[in-house]
């Protein structure tokens, strides 16, 4: 078990012949996930490492049976391409593009919202499910064992590049990851950590979770919340970056777009403290995350994690 | 994002079919008098300056005739507000006010919907507004889908009690307000205050207008009045970050090298991605060091761009080491990181035995990035290391150097 993916997870590439989409979907296929259709207008007929190309979703889902979209394409487009992807019925769409603006994403996370259809990014690396060889987005590059292995811990991260270390770290503590999500920088994302908890609260195999925070939007509030409220009963790691921008004036942006503090909104030390109250464990150094892993999972679930 | 001065939000919402006060831009003391003896009435001088609060920063001042606007004038033109120096003042007629309103459209990140926020109650800034009046302030969401119907418009300023002629007015305002916030991409519009004069007009009397430059390939009209990167910056940009802002837009589609001064410090920070330089930095500066910049690397540049960017990092006075650390990378090929570094550091014949350099990066090609950096002679870990103990290593070369450095 994990979350989002699985092994029937049937993955479409909208964008499929872009350089980034075709190597991303060679590392994919390594893998041992199921990219089974590519689509790109007017490269209808083609292929991508053995993929088949179509022009349109359409044409793609009356030939295959998908569920799980990966798109591929620059800010201008995205938003028609979700729109596609929601008109065709998929049900997971993964966005790695950064810079869709503001009014676009509003536009398509809503259309999504409403039709049902669960969206991570934009401005995503990626998800992955290393038990099931599942992932989609550039996660991992070609070398996913050195940072995803499977194991009890869900990852949620609202840097790409972090969604990697930190799976590195709780493989380094002795464990391993049921599902790492990079849910987006980007200040309107369609999966916000709160979004998440519910799905690894309800997954059997995930024993603990871990999340990557940064200055910016009211997310980690949320999940203390959440948290609070009983709805997650699972230990919950945090650890929050970027406290140094507290000490400088307020509403510059470091790290991602959604990285901006004002006013008391968006502050790392105010996260930490709400998260902490909420019965969060909360790091104060980052590299704190291994024996906290340790003293929460105990030594046995390393092997016991990476059965599933 | 980036946020308009005044001045140019007002034109774009003219543009838009508002009504604005009338008013000029000056440069200098002579102009402000002509604008003021043009307008003939008591005036208002506002510095043009991209911050907010700036009543309280006093930099928004009122003048009884062409004399006073031109003293005032005078004094604003040249001094520093909220560390941005005056170079132009907006001088308009002063209204002849009967109510003043606060109404502003932005993004609710959470619901992920645009927002309408208004009140009777303006002239004060919203969070006094809603620590004081929070009774008096309506939210309405907007459908994103179906956008703003003008009935809802009716509907807000009905709610929050305005009636006869003056409801169909405002509700006509907020209308073009709404338009002129999608037509130009903005995340932010606020009109505060929205003033109501004697006369029964419906003026936008004071304006805050930030785009989101991720649409800016759509909004060309506006390149003009935007300043890339401004947003990463609580000051002007200085020079050596217009300079990396150039090196980061030469090659817009490969890769991010982003680039902030720090006040002081003596380490340079080569570090990325997004989240990973945010842990590298607070974990420096908790074991007492001192970043001279920020920086941020990612989405797998080209080596000229990281060759720049490396280059302006070690060209800040007072720079007495490198730190170049990254998360382990998904896609970013760290041989190319390699080699732009190394470049720079040769093209500047920085020596390593006086100038540390430790760098810490794993992940796509690093086999290669560990023969380049070890040939280079550089203090060079991989994924043997965590980001912190990249850190400690840094700290220690650091405190070794400041001490040898001591005169005994």
């Amino acid at each position: 078990m994990a979350i989002l993916l699985n092994r029937q997870s049937s993955i479409v590439v909208q964008g499929i012949t872009g350089r980034e989409a075709s190597m991303v979907t060679k590392h994919t296929l390594a893998y041992g996930a199921r990219i089974v259709a590519g689509v790109t207008p007017g490269k209808g007929g083609q292929e991508v490492h053995g993929v088949p190309v179509y022009d349109t979703l359409k044409a793609a889902c009356a030939a295959h049976q998908l569920d799980t979209s990966v798109i591929y394409v620059p800010p201008a487009f995205v938003a028609d391409a979700i729109a596609e992807a929601v008109a065709n019925g998929i049900k997971l769409i993964l966005i790695p593009t950064e810079n869709v603006p503001q009014q676009d994403a509003v536009k398509c996370l809503a259309l999504a919202r409403r039709a049902g259809v669960r969206v991570i990014g934009p401005n995503s690396v990626g998800m992955i499910n290393p038990a099931d060889c599942v992932k989609l987005g550039a996660i991992g590059g070609d070398n996913v064992e050195r940072c995803f292995v499977p194991g009890p811990v869900g990852v949620i991260s609202r840097s790409g590049g972090m969604t990697a270390e930190v799976s590195w770290m709780v493989k380094r503590a002795g464990y391993g990851v049921s599902t790492s999500v990079s849910i987006g920088g980007d200040a309107l994302i369609g999966s916000t950590i709160k979004d998440l908890l519910p799905l690894f609260e309800a997954d059997p195999e995930t024993r603990a979770v871990v999340i990557f925070s940064e200055p910016g939007t009211s997310q980690e509030e949320e999940a203390a919340d959440f948290l609070s409220q009983g709805k997650f009963t699972k230990p919950l790691i945090a650890y929050i970056a970027g406290r140094f921008t507290e000490d400088l004036p307020e509403g510059t942006v470091f790290g991602h777009a959604a990285s901006i503090i004002s006013g008391n909104y968006g502050r790392p030390s105010l996260k930490a403290a709400y998260l902490k109250k909420a019965g969060a464990y909360v790091l104060e150094n980052f590299d704190d995350l291994i024996p906290t892993l340790q003293q929460v999972l105990g030594p046995q679930s390393a092997v016991a994690g990476s059965a599933g | 994002m980036g946020r308009l001065l005044e001045h140019h939000a007002k034109q774009l919402l003219q543009a838009a079919g508002l009504a604005v006060p009338p008013g000029g831009i000056a440069v200098s003391e002579t102009e402000a008098l002509e604008i003021a003896q043009r307008i003939g009435k008591p005036v208002v001088v506002k510095a043009l300056v991209p911050v907010g609060k700036r009543g309280k920063a006093g930099a928004i001042r009122f003048a009884e005739n062409p004399e006073d606007a031109a003293s005032i004038s005078r004094e604003l033109l040249g001094a520093t507000v909220r560390n941005f120096p005056v170079e132009k003042v907006l001088i308009e007629e002063r209204l002849d006010i009967d109510q003043e309103w606060y109404v502003s459209i932005t993004f609710d990140k959470n619901r992920k919907v645009p927002v309408i926020i208004a009140s009777l109650r303006g002239g004060v800034d919203v969070e006094e507004l809603s620590h004081s009046y929070p009774g008096e302030i309506l939210v309405r969401e907007v459908d994103p889908l179906s956008d703003l119907a003008d009935y809802e418009t009716r509907e807000i300023f009905a709610e929050l009690g305005v009636k006869g002629k003056l409801l169909v007015a405002a509700a006509g305002v907020l209308a073009k307000l709404y338009r002129a916030f999608q037509r130009y991409d903005a995340y932010l519009l606020e009109v505060n205050p929205l003033v109501i004069t004697r006369d029964g007009k419906v003026i936008a009397a004071a304006a805050v207008m930030s785009v989101d430059d991720s649409a800016m390939y759509r909004q060309a009209g506006l390149m003009d009045m935007v300043q890339l990167g401004s947003e990463r910056a609580w000051r002007p940009l200085t020079d050596l970050e217009k300079r990396m802002v150039e090196v980061n837009e030469s090659d817009p589609y490969r890769g991010t090298a982003r680039y902030t001064e720090m006040l002081d410090g003596d380490i340079g920070f080569m570090c990325g991605g997004g989240g990973g330089s945010l842990v590298c930095f607070d974990t420096l500066t908790a074991l007492g060091g001192h970043p001279a910049n920020y920086s941020e690397v990612g989405g797998n540049p080209a080596e000229e761009k990281v060759f720049g960017l490396t280059k302006g990092i070690l060209s800040k006075p007072g720079v007495k080491s490198l730190f170049v650390c990254h998360n382990i990378t998904n896609n970013t090929q760290v041989d190319i990181l390699a080699r732009g570094i190394i470049r720079a550091l040769q093209d500047l014949q920085v020596d390593l035995s006086t100038f540390p350099v430790v760098v810490r990066e794993a992940g796509v090609n690093d086999a290669a990035a560990r023969e380049l950096f070890t040939a280079a002679g550089v203090d060079y870990y991989g994924d043997e290391v965590t980001m912190t103990e990249a850190c400690t290593h840094m700290m220690a070369r650091m405190k070794k150097l400041l001490a040898d450095g001591r005169p005994s």
